[in-house]
């Protein structure tokens, strides 16, 4: 992996023959070069309207839009739906159960892939090591659907088997998907699940790279191996963890807000509804739907998300020298 | 690496704990298998455990025999085939132009893809854009907007800036041009970098349900996922009640036929991934390297 050379690439084609490069003009070297820019048109033409034109879409946050009207037509009303949002009655549940969430996850599944791979890194036999890696994977390739479909037959109060479990134990049968008490922990649970083998990968590669030779001097030092796991293979893999811990931080708002669709009922919502399933309903799923609020709604989200980004990066390049930028 | 000692007490824990967590994996998968063929006359609200309860395929006879549901399955190959081949023709053609050095205009190519890594229109803005594209009800309102991603085109031109440059000057000097240097160069070369995004691609369209649900309303054209969120979330079965071949099989239940549905969705990635691992972790690793 580390052949990678950016610098490296050849110049075009007609630089072989008498150089276009010194005489420097656009226009001849397009003429020469036409198949290279019909090469870029369809993936200009997808940012253009599928990146672009959605950004420019952000200014109906400051609009009353209406789709008859127009982006250019609709009324200019500045900072009101913003305004709106923030005595929403809704805003304060909204941005507790995201926040939540988010920390339930940086506290929880965040460092469960960290153990894992650990764990698979003390095993010492190969064969077992490749069976359990691959059984890991396999959550990954599973649709949010199914993972949620499954998550319902388990704990379906009539026939899964984790209320046949508490009715064995003479409890009394729970249904889990209408509390609000149990979503977050199996919104935390189905997504460790289902990510926890795939996350593990990369810092099982970041300790097959740690030199070997660490390690032998710590034998011959005497160190036993959970003093080897604390003092080489913690140390060698946090810039890793440091960075992935930021990129985490900075999403601390996304929430999986589709698998949370598949989850939540207005029975939930006490807990469930965060900033973006509020968003889709207000915005796409509800009849009349309003876009120019549920678009402030998001560039509202996506500010929060920045300054958390920015602020753990501060903090990360204080206290251990290891940031994004 | 290790110095050889005896197994002590962590090493029995760590199999012990790694053999629960495996279970845990497996078992939710196996369940469901298990509910699949179960004899829904013998199965009633009884709990499945590993085994199924009675046996009998009919779960899987109504799925595989009703018209409609096999059209979901279609939709699905086909937004997955296309989807993927429409991501990887794309960006294999604007990572191409910009491996050149002193290729006029790469900069500003490059400065507009990195511009939407960092920002987005978000949800609805993008929502408002396809509807206005009038993209609704066809498989472009799927397969279009997620063709070009600004990381996939960057790790394709670093892919392909380091093919050897001696290869495409040959081909050059042939009097090949730049969309056949591509073609029967650059990208019978790319095949381990084309068989990762592939697989990853693949795998995204397949599990989609989000962008299906807000853009396909015609049931017709909808995928698999659309289906069994009928079915498993919604807990709505008129698609498998209407199915006319009903009242000829018997034993089947809505768990049966969840169990099956489920199973028939998951069982052609799941018997491929083991296969491909080499290239996921590859790719993981890609991506750790960008990040």
């Amino acid at each position: 992996m580390s052949t990678f050379n950016v610098e490296r690439g050849i110049t075009s084609i007609d630089s072989l023959g008498p150089s276009v490069h010194e005489k420097g003009s656009w226009w001849r070297y397009v003429r020469r070069n036409p198949a290279l820019y019909v090469m870029l048109i369809p993936g200009l033409l997808n940012l253009l309207l599928f990146k672009y034109l959605p950004m420019w879409g952000i200014v109906i946050g400051f609009q009353q839009f209406h789709p008859a009207l127009g982006v250019l037509g609709s009324k200019w009303v500045g900072f009101k739906h913003y305004i709106d949002f923030f005595n929403d009655p809704y805003f304060f549940r909204l941005m507790r159960n995201t926040l939540l969430l988010g920390v339930y996850t940086l506290a929880f599944s965040f460092p469960a892939p960290i153990v894992l791979a650990l764990l698979l890194n003390e095993l010492r036999s190969v064969g077992f090591k490749r069976v359990t890696q691959t059984i890991s994977y396999m959550p990954y390739f599973i649709s949010t659907v199914v993972v949620i479909g499954l998550l319902r037959e388990f704990t379906s109060p009539n026939d899964g088997i984790v209320n046949a479990v508490i009715a064995g134990l003479g409890g009394e049968r729970i249904p889990f998907f209408l509390r609000p008490l149990w979503f977050p922990p199996l919104y935390i649970i189905s997504g460790i699940w289902a990510q926890i083998g795939f996350s593990s990968i990369l810092y099982l590669a970041a300790i097959a790279n740690i030199n070997p030779e660490l390690y032998e001097s710590a034998v011959i030092d005497g160190a036993k191996r959970f003093r080897q796991v604390w003092h080489i293979t913690i140390p060698s893999i946090l810039p890793v963890i440091v960075i992935l811990f930021i990129l985490a931080v900075g999403g601390i708002l996304a929430t999986d807000f589709q698998k949370i669709l598949l989850m939540y009922s207005p029975f939930t919502y006490e807990t469930a509804d965060v900033l973006s399933t509020y968003i889709y309903r207000v915005g796409i799923e509800s009849e009349g739907s309003n876009f120019s609020y549920s678009t402030a709604v998001g560039v509202f989200t996506a500010l929060i998300s920045l300054i958390f980004l920015i602020i753990t990066n501060r903090v990360a390049r204080a206290v251990n020298e290891t940031s994004l930028w | 690496m290790w110095v050889e000692h005896k197994a002590n007490a962590f090493d029995i824990f760590n199999y012990a704990i790694l053999v629960v967590m495996s279970a845990c994996f497996l078992y939710p998968v196996v369940m469901t298998l298990a509910l699949s063929l179960s004899d829904a006359d013998k199965l009633g609200n009884a709990t499945v455990g590993i085994w199924p309860i009675g046996y009998s395929l009919n779960a899987y006879r109504l799925l595989l025999s009703d018209d409609r549901i096999l059209r979901f399955y279609l939709n699905t190959i086909n937004y997955a085939g296309t989807g993927t081949l429409i991501m990887l023709i794309s960006t294999s053609m604007m990572a191409y132009p910009l491996t050149f050095r002193d290729f006029r205009g790469g900069k500003l190519v490059s400065i507009l893809l990195v511009i939407s890594l960092f920002f987005s229109g978000g949800l609805v803005p993008t929502y408002l854009v396809v509807l206005r594209l009038g993209l609704v009800d066809t498989m472009w309102a799927l397969v279009l907007p997620p063709a070009i991603s600004a990381f996939n085109v960057m790790i394709f031109r670093t892919f392909f800036a380091n093919i050897p440059s001696s290869l495409r000057e040959s081909a050059s000097i042939d009097g090949a041009g730049h969309f056949t240097v591509l073609w029967r160069i650059i990208m019978p070369l790319s095949k381990p970098l084309f068989a990762t995004f592939a697989l990853y691609t693949a795998v995204m369209f397949w599990n989609d349900f989000f962008w299906s649900l807000i853009f396909l309303r015609d049931q017709d054209k909808q995928p698999i996922q659309l289906f069994l969120r009928r079915i498993l979330v919604l807990l709505d079965f008129r698609d498998v009640e209407n199915s006319t071949i009903l009242e000829v099989i018997q034993n089947i239940s809505s768990r049966t036929v969840k169990g099956a549905a489920v199973i028939i969705t998951i069982a052609p990635i799941l018997c491929v991934y083991p296969f491909l691992q080499k290239y996921f972790t590859k790719g993981m690793m890609i991506g750790a390297i960008k990040a």
